[in-house]
């Protein structure tokens, strides 16, 4: 093809291309229904004065426009997609469930050369020392918890029968390893 | 004389407001990153547009859902990976969500077709599915024009099909195809035009034999 011949199939190219914007402007619904009637469309469009389109052109644009439907997937199937969308989602949140949503407080005097206090603002002046709040702290009061339970349970031993049986077989255990060793 | 024009046109073209690279979808997607369970609205907007094309390009109701389930997936795991450049300081190669989505979708649709080896071939069965039960008549008629024009759309090269299908089944403008395909928009301009003489040249030589 000559150059001015790649050139005249741009330009016819380009006028094909304003009018179906033209077309996809003024008549695509926004939600993206059917195509509908694009041949009187067309016509709209070209009394509009649009430039000068090919018409052999503009029936097959009016043609495909009407005729090639949008297919809808089975309801069965949106539904069963939607679910396991739905299950994957779930799984991407996992991350943010198991405390990743703690917030952070930038850091305060932290460099050991320079005043913790000096340039800082008003939290950093009351904080003064680096706070981690979140899942961290959660992890700290579950533990001082469990500590206190323990110590609580030591000095007050169970008072079940299950507990005294218990009780009663390591003294007896004791007594016998004691007189084993000594006899 | 055509070069003056053509730079003329041109030039009209370049200073023109790129509204198609406003993204639409801006608020949904950002709501879908905070929260993943909120991807669900933009499934819903986008799913029969691709399984559409899906269709159109795999000719087979299973293998387009199929395509159409991987892509949703895939959009949905890669979520934080998308990167929007829709605003107009981003220039040529601006990318929305229905852009990058449809990139995924053609992946998805070109791995489909490598696994089943299938080609479109049941356009009588497709043009039924629209027909009106109660208007015999027209039915008729219409089955026989949808079943020219997916006949005159399935023997375009493969790039053209994709372009014209894009074009009049998604709705896309120029730009978004642009992006969808990965060619330059003038190269869409070019396939979409000489796809459309072919298809008009197809259909008017069949009424004319029918006639």
């Amino acid at each position: 093809m000559t150059f001015l011949g790649r050139d005249a199939i741009e330009v016819e190219a380009l006028i094909t291309d304003r009018y179906l914007e033209s077309l996809l402007a003024g008549h695509a619904p926004a939600g993206g229904a059917s195509t509908g009637d694009s041949a009187s469309a067309a016509r709209t469009a070209g009394r509009r004065g649009a430039p000068a389109l090919d018409e052999s052109v503009r029936f097959a644009i009016g043609a495909l426009g009407r005729d090639l439907p949008r297919f809808h997937p089975s309801f069965r199937f949106e539904e069963r997609l939607s679910l396991r969308l739905g299950e994957l989602a779930a799984t991407l949140r996992l991350p943010a469930a198991a405390g990743a949503e703690g917030v952070i407080i930038p850091l305060h005097g932290l460099d050991a050369a320079s005043d913790p206090f000096d340039g800082a603002d008003e939290d950093g002046r009351r904080m003064g020392r680096p706070i981690i709040i979140g899942s961290a702290l959660t992890s700290a009061a579950l533990s001082i918890a469990g500590v206190a339970w323990v110590a609580w349970r030591r000095t007050h031993p169970g008072s079940t029968p299950m507990a005294r049986a218990i009780r009663a077989v390591n003294a007896a255990r004791a007594m016998t390893a004691g007189r084993t060793r000594f006899d | 004389m055509a070069r003056p024009v053509f730079r003329k046109v041109r030039a009209a073209e370049e200073t023109a407001p790129r509204l198609a690279h406003l993204d639409r979808d801006r608020a949904l997607v950002e709501a879908a990153r905070r929260d993943p369970t909120r991807f669900d609205a933009l499934y819903r907007r986008y799913l029969a547009q691709v399984y559409s094309f899906a269709y159109y390009e795999l000719g087979d109701h299973h293998a387009a859902e199929d395509a159409t389930e991987r892509t949703f997936l895939s959009a949905l795991a890669n979520l934080h990976r998308f990167e929007e450049r829709a605003r107009p300081e981003d220039g040529h190669g601006a990318s929305t969500f229905k852009v990058w989505l449809f990139r995924i979708a053609r992946n998805a649709i070109a791995n489909q077709r490598r696994s089943v080896r299938r080609h479109p071939t049941a356009p009588i069965e497709a043009a039924a599915i629209v027909a009106d039960p109660l208007d015999v008549e027209g039915d008729l008629v219409r089955r026989e024009d949808g079943a020219d024009a997916w006949r005159a759309v399935g023997q375009l090269p493969a790039d053209r099909r994709r372009a014209v299908i894009l074009r009049f089944v998604d709705e896309m403008t120029t730009a978004e195809i642009a992006g969808v395909m990965g060619r330059s928009e003038g190269a869409i301009r070019v396939l979409i035009h000489r796809a459309l003489r072919s298809v008009a040249h197809d259909l008017l030589e069949r009424r004319g034999r029918t006639r």
